[in-house]
């Protein structure tokens, strides 16, 4: 390695390791604030937002906050909190109240399971299709790359002037 | 000739123009009469013309303030700014569908001009579809959501009055804010700008037009309406941001999902199209792409107008989805008969030497733009889905989607770093070592550090590795690219870089552009550190937020022509020491009695510092302060800065090639063997684009 191209990759290492401190970490979330996060867990049902309760800024609205309907879930919250139920329990709670349409994402459990299977699915038989693809490629290649055992090859003009303009173009660039 | 009835006119004339250019357009292709087809391009150049006179002429009908016209009414008002009635345009169904049409008039326009001359086998192909787009906009336009529908209402004989208001119902307040003027257009640009790669390569297929030529032709027009459609994402986000009070810049609303979709297989294209041209492979794919793209752009539109998903985006809703349902099937019926027929003039020379090469890092990076894609496209209509199969509606928010798209980007990210750098057909070890050795070494180093200094956010870790890695490929392709020009030319290195980057614009540009994912990227991670605090403030009330102390130092009110500001003088403070005044808003609209909100933004690269005046608390009556401290959010936006930069980089022509050009007509400068003069850029990569 050269010397200059030392100096250049200690400076990228320099300058790219100083990138964290960009960030300043905070420690762990204000766990004492769950109502908040359970607020993050329901949809606002005033209709008229489209938002998690726990962000409702109620676009539109005389208050930039939670509006009145969010602002209750986040209390109705809270008293399900001090009666020391666990999330699970008051999700139900509030499904019971609203129905599914609460849910700010699908439960993992019945037809709703589907939602957070799906993207899995893609994933894997895309790349089964991938992989597929690129053993059949592979295969065709093997099989047109002449064998060196066949004695001298044969290049016609035309095979020539074609891997001429193939070279051509794909050294364009 | 009143001016609503002059726009209605030309809307009507358009739409006979658009049938002719089409009707025409296939009289043409099968009887090739030179006369015909020049007729109906111009038909379809006549088109254009009468879409701008209908476009202008309800503009106008804002501008003079004609209230006899319903959708003037319903979205402007005699106060409202100048600049928001060139928005009121597209603020509502019926204006949103003539910008649609306008946009696209735009496109056709310059497509059919700048080829007038040209690739005449290929044209009237094209413009047929184009014409054909053109017939369902303006049907629409026309027959079903008119701009130009005057006030009337029935007398006591049964007949139609028309009648004019004094004043309009105003412009919606979430609309009037300035990104809002050109955030719409960017996004429907992009939107409306995939019908020409559409056109080009339905027109190829139906043509059986030999070769990749269509590829080349379409390049830069899929690059513009890439270009735009992410400059309009980002502009929606920003506009969410800085309007929408929440302190989040994307909530994976329906609508944002839907402007998302086209975007990834659009990027998923101007990668996979690169296989077409290099090696002849992959031309079915990139064929249904093009396809995928432009439906998912009707999609999107339907999405929007029809509210078949509830969205923030309601304000331009309606039973509309009827017409896109059945232009979306006409569309997906046309390509596969066209593929069917015509398929064996996709045979693809597909051969792959290598699994490690870039053929492979393009397929990879098309699964996943591809899986990401579907992923939100069936988590954006799951609740229809959910609905129609159980009868329960169930919601797919923000969670779920940030659970399922998060690993996908980061994969993407990795990609990123790695395609680019892998050599065509095959990539030997020492390749791998030299190109990736110092990049590997210099992420992990920046994960580590990252440890130390407390970092614990997994995702945004992995994220930040990859950054870092990322940035290394880019940033040592420059150098020693720029390094050999440099030792040649002895210019100097900032100097060499950009010789570097004009010889091969696409490369580079598309390395710029890599560069300004990078910033989304490092933005996109700081979310994981956002905090935020809620407060009733007294006039000289402070709070804590960070390291900034907030110290509430009095409000006002501040009547406005089209409503009254209520602001808050909030004076921020950093280590004791006065830094700047914030001024949130609160807008209260008199017309629509709706409210806007203006955040106020202290932005720095390390943090933006977010303060919304919420409104007053009913109990205290004092005014809440929303204040937020959201990490690296400007990096997003100085990366789409960027990521525009690189695109526009990589539309210009190569230098390098204006010289073979001009070496041409020199014959001793043109004989030295080309391998001597091109060496140290061509033959030490091993084949990069």
């Amino acid at each position: 390695m050269t010397r200059a191209r030392s100096i250049a990759a200690f400076a990228m290492l320099a300058i790219f390791a100083m990138a964290p401190l960009l960030v300043t970490p905070v420690g762990a979330r204000q766990l004492s604030d769950r109502a908040k996060q359970m607020g993050m867990k329901i949809n606002c049902m005033c209709r008229g937002c489209s938002m998690a309760a726990g962000i409702c800024s109620h676009p539109g609205g005389a208050f930039s906050g939670p509006c009145e309907t969010a602002k209750a879930m986040l209390k109705e919250v809270d008293q399900h909190i001090a009666k020391g139920e666990t999330g699970e329990q008051i999700l139900q709670a509030f499904v019971q109240e609203y129905g599914t349409q609460v849910y700010a994402e699908p439960p993992k459990s019945g037809f709703s399971l589907v939602a957070w299977i799906l993207p899995s699915v893609y994933l894997f038989v895309g790349a089964g299709v991938v992989v597929f693809v690129i053993a059949r490629w592979r295969k065709r290649t093997v099989q047109l790359t002449p064998s060196s055992a066949a004695g001298a090859p044969v290049i016609s003009p035309e095979l020539l002037e074609r891997a001429r303009a193939q070279a051509s173009r794909e050294t364009q660039d | 000739m009143p001016v609503d009835v002059f726009g209605s006119f030309a809307l009507v004339l358009a739409f006979v123009c658009a049938v002719y250019a089409f009707g025409g357009g296939i009289a043409a292709i099968i009887t090739r009469h030179p006369l015909l087809i020049k007729s109906t391009r111009q038909a379809g150049m006549a088109t254009c013309c009468l879409i701008f006179l209908a476009t202008f002429s309800l503009e106008y009908l804002f501008f003079s303030d004609n209230f006899s016209i319903a959708y003037v009414v319903s979205h402007s008002n005699r106060d409202l700014a100048t600049f928001y009635k060139i928005a009121a345009l597209w603020s509502g169904q019926e204006g949103s569908l003539l910008f649609w049409s306008f946009l696209l008039a735009i496109y056709v326009f310059s497509v059919l001009l700048a080829y007038r001359n040209k690739n005449g086998e290929l044209m009237p192909y094209v413009g047929v579809v184009m014409a054909g787009v053109q017939i369902f906009f303006l049907t629409l336009n026309n027959f079903v959501a008119s701009p130009f529908k005057a006030l009337a209402s029935p007398g006591a004989d049964g007949v139609m009055n028309y009648v004019a208001r004094a004043d309009g119902n105003g412009l919606t307040p979430l609309l009037q804010y300035p990104e809002m003027v050109i955030h719409p257009p960017n996004l429907y640009s992009g939107y409306t700008g995939f019908t020409i790669p559409f056109a080009f390569a339905l027109g190829a297929l139906l043509a059986r037009y030999p070769g990749e030529k269509w590829i080349h032709l379409t390049r830069k027009w899929t690059m513009i309406a890439w270009m735009f459609q992410s400059v309009g994402i980002l502009l929606g986000a920003h506009w969410a941001y800085a309007v929408l009070g929440w302190g989040g810049y994307w909530g994976w609303d329906p609508v944002e999902n839907a402007s998302f979709l086209p975007w990834l297989t659009g990027t998923a294209f101007l990668h996979s199209v690169m296989m077409q041209e290099k090696r002849g492979m992959m031309k079915v794919w990139n064929v249904w792409l093009v396809f995928i793209t432009f439906l998912l752009c009707i999609l999107g539109t339907f999405l929007t107008r029809s509210g078949v998903v509830s969205s923030v985006h309601a304000f331009a809703q309606s039973s509309i989805g009827t017409w896109f349902v059945a232009f979306l099937s006409l569309i997906i019926l046309v390509c596969f008969g066209a593929y069917l027929k015509n398929r064996d003039y996709l045979k693809s020379e597909n051969q792959l030497d290598s699994i490690v090469s870039r053929e492979s890092s393009f397929l990879f990076n098309n699964l996943i733009l591809l899986v990401s894609c579907v992923a939100i496209l069936s988590g954006t209509l799951f609740p229809v889905f959910s609905e129609w199969i159980t009868g329960d509606r169930i919601s797919v928010g923000a969670p779920f989607f940030n659970k399922v798209n998060i690993p996908i980007g980061l994969l993407l990210l990795f990609l990123t770093g790695v395609g680019p750098l892998l050599a065509w057909r095959k990539t030997s070890t020492e390749s791998l070592k030299r190109n990736f050795g110092w990049p590997l070494a210099i992420g992990v180093v920046a994960g580590l550090i990252a440890l130390v200094f407390g970092f614990r956010e997994i995702y945004s870790w992995i994220c930040l590795i990859l950054c870092v890695f990322v940035a290394s490929t880019v940033g040592l392709e420059f150098y020693r690219g720029a390094k050999v020009i440099r030792a040649r030319s002895g210019a100097s290195f900032v100097a060499s870089a950009v010789e570097l980057t004009m010889r091969n614009t696409r490369r580079y540009g598309g390395y710029i552009v890599h560069m300004g994912m990078v910033f989304v990227f490092i933005g996109l991670a700081g979310a994981a550190f956002n905090r935020d605090l809620q407060k009733d403030m007294r006039q000289g009330d402070s709070m804590q937020i960070g390291p900034y102390t907030l110290v509430l130092q009095g409000f006002d009110a501040r009547p406005e022509k089209n409503y009254t500001a209520q602001r808050l003088l909030v004076e921020v403070l950093r280590d004791k020491k006065p830094i700047m005044m914030l001024y949130p808003e609160k807008r209260r609209f008199e017309t629509t009695t709706e409210n806007g909100t203006m955040v106020a933004i202290y932005s720095t690269l390390k943090e933006d510092l977010y303060v919304v005046y919420a409104g007053n608390n009913p109990e205290t009556e004092l005014p809440v302060v929303h204040a937020y401290l959201n990490p690296l959010v400007k990096w997003i936006w100085f990366g789409g800065v960027v990521v525009v930069f690189g695109t526009l980089v990589a539309l210009l022509p190569n230098r390098r090639a204006m010289l073979v050009l001009a070496g041409a007509q020199q014959p001793a400068v043109a004989a030295q063997p080309l391998g001597h003069e091109l060496a140290p850029t061509v033959t030490l990569r091993e084949g990069h684009d």
